[in-house]
Parts: C-alpha cells; structure tokens; sequence
C-alpha cells in the first residue's frame, strides 16, 4: 500500500449518469426543464452551491424514480452536474436513492470507472460488501 | 502487483487506496481516476510511498 485517499464526487459526465440510472431501474429524461417536488422552499435545508432559490424546480434534464412522486432535477454549472431534489418524505426519493443521493452518486462512480478502465484495458473486480458498499479494484 | 482499490460507500463516499506501488508512482498511477471523479479531500500516505526515496549510507572499511 502506498497512500490513501478521500475524494469528493463531482459529476462531470451525463453518459455515465444516464448509464447509473440504467442501472438503478431510473428513468433519465433528457431536456427535461422542470423536476416535480414540493414547489415552495421552506429553508429547512441549506441550498447546493451555486443555486439559489429561484432555480429550485428547474433543470436541464430530470431523473424519474420509479415509486416516487418526486423527481431529481439534473443542472449543469460550468463543466459539473448538480444534482436537485426534495427529500421530503412524501416525494418517496430519499427512501430509494438514498441520503444526500448517494446510491445514484455509487452507482455513478462504479460506471464512470468500468467505462474509463475498458477505455485503459485494465482489469476491474468488482465486490459488494456487507453493508452495501462497493468495492472495485483496478489491476494497474 | 500494482492494484488500486476504490470503496463506494452508500453514501456515495470514495476512498482510494493503491497497492503494489513504491515512492511516488501511486500518486501518478491513481491521479486518472482522482480526475475523473472529483476533487481529492484528504491523502495519507503509507510507508511503501517513502521506499526508494531514503538513501542507504554504506561505510566501508578502508585501513586495518
């Protein structure tokens, strides 16, 4: 072992976006500019860098989740991808995707990496854990 | 053998750990996939990173 390291995600490709939502079961829809939640801000959660209130409820594409009233609003700053989207308990997302969308952000990591180490022709394994996690390991 | 692991949690954290490699070739090795994802928060490195890096000092015997 020779170091470790902490990442932080940011979402930079749509393919590899489009190719997690496959995977999950999810419904990508391309240019589509508004995404279903609440409809009014209440404050109870700070707001994504970069979007201010006025842009809540609009998108350049959204994400559909089957079982749920509400839908991921996908916005692109500058060369990333925010993700938006209310975690209400009645819009049934944060049950399905997760706490601050971290089985879509998985499921994105996994696909960016598979694409890009076919791209390289590097061997990848690919392990689930226990608790859920997981694990993929790339022969250099 | 040169491997580089990467955990995904739930929660959509990554961590990164490479495996095999010696001085800094982990850091050349495994940036691709840094860039790919995002931004780095936090390194540790191990103690593999600091072989070839230490000089070994030989003193040889030159008299008696």
């Amino acid at each position: 072992m020779s170091h470790v390291a902490k990442i932080e995600l940011e979402i930079l490709s749509l393919e590899d976006l489009k190719l997690a939502c496959k995977r999950l079961g999810f419904t990508f829809s391309e240019n589509q500019k508004t995404y279903a939640w609440y409809g009014r801000w209440i404050g109870d959660s700070p707001l994504p860098e970069g979007i201010l209130q006025d842009d809540l409820g609009k998108c350049d594409h959204a994400i559909r989740v089957p079982g749920c009233n509400y839908e991921i609003g996908v916005v692109k700053r500058g060369s990333k991808y925010i993700l938006l989207w209310d975690s209400w308990h009645r819009g049934g997302l944060e049950e399905k995707i997760g706490k601050g969308a971290g089985l879509l952000k998985q499921g994105y990591t996994i696909e960016r990496i598979r694409r890009e180490a076919k791209r390289k022709n590097c061997q990848v394994r690919h392990e689930i854990k226990n608790d859920r996690s997981i694990r993929l390991v790339l022969r250099v | 053998m040169k491997e580089i692991v990467i955990d995904v949690s739930v929660d959509g954290e990554i961590s990164i750990e490479t495996r095999g490699f010696t001085g800094n070739a982990c850091l050349k090795e495994s940036q691709f996939l840094k860039d790919l994802l995002g931004k780095e928060q936090a390194k540790q490195l191990t103690p593999a990173y600091y072989q070839g890096k230490q000089k070994t000092k030989k003193y040889l015997q030159l008299c008696g």
